[in-house]
């Protein structure tokens, strides 16, 4: 067996409850967990452990985060990941304007990316001033994903804030500080979307990535 | 976005402003002892205090091509003091390398001339001048690469959008081409070559010039590399935004827009593939006997919950009791309800089946008004559609000539099957 090579598997139970829970671990959520996961025989160790619960370690094309996948597809899986599917795509608007509002409103060079520091306190800010801004935030916050019931500037771009967080896209690592760290599972959603890009031919410019890919 | 960049550029001008006035006013105040630098091979440092020296450090008036030598002007410096005192021999009128080589090939033919001319005052000054054009060939290297390092180190921070600073970055790349060409033209055989066995043009043109330029060639190397790497990753950004633009403008577009169900597929793709959560959870136990004592500590330290007296002594067992058996008796007399109901359902009699009948068929105890109630709040229970599926067929009489009351004796059911 492979506990035999990790005879620390014990330690590695809170890392396997977080997986459980159907959280991604990546270097912004758990950083020494994300460092341990590079280790083929701990990630096969943790296959073993996972296999009779029918579940298996995956990652995603950048290996930038990890989670827990069905080992076997049975049909209970296939309808618990239809849902899933159909809420992501629900979602994907919703998420999509939101990390385009943020790069516009804070003059950010991309889109956001995993370890990088969000202050709702910024947002806000700069939005106060700026009608259309202001406007967009308003529209997003009261979307069905992120559910505001507020008129209010603040409470909106809190409760956009609470949701991200709840969602896994952003961490907040001091609960009575307003900084919010962007994780790795942004990473996922980004693969998602060229996933569903690919996969339904969209016409969506991938010319750059295609020179890209030639440059490297 | 402009009006956020205009903002910040404002205060960036008025400091530029006030740094170039200051850095201006060090050539006024320190003039003499930079036109000094400029005839001669050194700035001499005498009557510079050690701040005025680091401000014009700060500035790049004056640079130290290596830790032992001297403080010398630098390249742009000369240049400009040759630009305004139109002192053509030393007027850099073309940069590039192939340039500054015909210098130093000219130059040594003149000092080689001297020297064999006996002309020691020519000759010194010719060496300065060579000595001039070495160190000012090794100051535009430096300067380039020093430049290049400010533009990578700040991640082209000093254009603020992404294609802005793809651009800079090609232009920077080409640069760095242009330089290592420049660098490839120096031919250290010629050189060898021109300086014969001139102990002094030597050590200029050959070892020292050889260690510096050595030295920019690993560094534009190295420049060169974190270029495509800062490239990359620009690439990057910039696929991913465009990615993030793209697919947000499509569903904007498309809003019923539905992909295909990935987890249908007889494989299902790996990003799709996101188990359900699983919570772990357990309960306390008594089957081991270490723990025990550990949970008798645990419930010891629980916090003591302090109810109000009076909610004691309102609770009195009996009522409890007698309360548990009325849920229990109301539970039992609804199942048996059910179970007439059932009676029906499964009965191939084309007769409607009496309630009455059925209670007193059966070995039931109910007092017949509590049966009968309980069988007319089951029916009323039941969705309409349900309903539909039974013939309600009341038996009743009017309670009294005054009024519309009307008492029920008993109901019969037939069932008639879901329409």
């Amino acid at each position: 067996m492979s506990e035999n090579n990790h005879p620390n598997m014990l330690s590695h139970g809170p890392l396997l409850e977080r997986l459980l829970a159907g959280e991604f671990v990546c270097a912004v959520s758990d950083e020494s967990a994300f460092r341990q996961l590079q280790d083929e025989t701990l990630r096969e160790a943790l296959d073993d452990y996972l296999r009779p619960l029918n579940r298996r370690l995956a990652t995603n094309q950048d290996a930038s985060v990890y989670f827990l996948a069905w080992r076997q597809v049975d049909d209970a899986a296939r309808e618990q990941l239809s849902r899933q599917l159909n809420d992501t795509v629900n979602h994907l608007l919703p998420l999509l304007e939101w990390l385009q509002l943020v790069q516009e409103a804070l003059g950010r060079d991309g889109v956001l990316a995993p370890g990088d520091v969000l202050k709702p306190g910024e947002l806000q800010a700069r939005s106060e001033d700026n009608p259309s801004l202001r406007e967009r935030i308003e529209r997003l916050a009261t979307d069905s994903f992120f559910g505001s019931q507020s008129e209010q500037l603040d409470a909106q771009v809190k409760q956009v804030f609470k949701r991200l967080k709840e969602h896994g896209y952003l961490l907040q690592p001091h609960s009575d500080r307003q900084v919010y760290l962007v994780t790795g599972k942004i990473d996922y959603l980004i693969d998602w979307v060229r996933f569903i890009r690919d996969e339904e031919q969209l016409p969506i410019d991938r010319e750059d990535e295609a020179r890209q890919e030639a440059l490297l | 976005m402009s009006q956020f960049n205009d903002a910040q550029n404002a205060p960036l001008e008025s400091r530029l402003m006030t740094t170039g006035v200051e850095r201006l006013a060090l050539l006024g105040r320190h003039s003499e002892t930079l036109m000094k630098g400029y005839v001669s091979d050194d700035v001499p440092l005498e009557g510079l205090s050690s701040n005025a020296l680091r401000r014009l450090f700060a500035a790049r008036i004056v640079w130290r091509p290596d830790e032992q030598g001297g403080v010398k002007l630098t390249p742009k410096m000369r240049e400009l003091i040759a630009e305004m005192v139109a002192d053509e021999s030393r007027r850099q009128v073309n940069a590039d390398v192939a340039d500054t080589l015909e210098q130093v090939r000219t130059q040594v033919a003149s000092y080689r001339e001297s020297s064999q001319l006996g002309d020691y005052w020519q000759q010194e000054q010719q060496l300065l001048r060579l000595r001039q054009t070495v160190d000012d060939l090794n100051g535009r290297f430096a300067d380039a690469i020093d430049s290049l390092w400010q533009r990578l180190n700040s991640d082209f921070g000093f254009v603020s959008r992404l294609n802005d600073k793809v651009r800079e970055n090609e232009r920077a790349q080409k640069q760095v081409v242009r330089l290592l060409d420049g660098l490839a033209l120096i031919d250290f055989d010629e050189l060898i070559d021109l300086v014969g066995n001139d102990g002094t043009l030597r050590k200029l043109l050959i070892s020292q010039l050889q260690q510096q330029l050595s030295q920019h060639f690993t560094s534009l190397r190295e420049v060169q590399s974190r270029l495509t790497e800062l490239m990359a990753r620009f690439r990057r950004m910039q696929a991913r935004s465009r990615l993030v633009s793209g697919m947000a403008a499509f569903l904007r577009e498309h809003p019923g827009f539905t992909p295909g169900n990935y987890a249908r597929r007889s494989e299902v793709p790996e990003l799709c593939n996101h188990a359900a959560p699983l919570r772990p959870a357990g309960a306390a136990a008594l089957d081991h006997h270490q723990d025990v004592s550990l949970l008798g500590a645990l419930l010891k330290d629980l916090p003591s919950v302090t109810r109000p007296v009076e909610a004691t002594a309102a609770a009195s067992p009996a009522l409890i009791a007698e309360s548990a058996m009325v849920a229990a008796r109301q539970q039992a007399l609804k199942e048996d309800v059910e179970a007439f109901y059932l009676h029906v359902v499964d009965s191939s009699a084309n007769e409607p089946l009496s309630a009455l009948a059925y209670l007193q068929a059966s070995e039931l105890t109910w007092p017949e008004e509590i049966w009968l109630f309980q069988v007319i709040a089951e029916y009323q229970g039941l969705p309409r559609q349900e309903q539909g599926a039974f013939q309600w067929l009341p038996e009743e009489s009017p309670a009294g000539v005054y009024n519309d009351v009307r008492l029920i004796h008993d109901v019969a059911l037939r069932f008639e099957g879901v329409a």
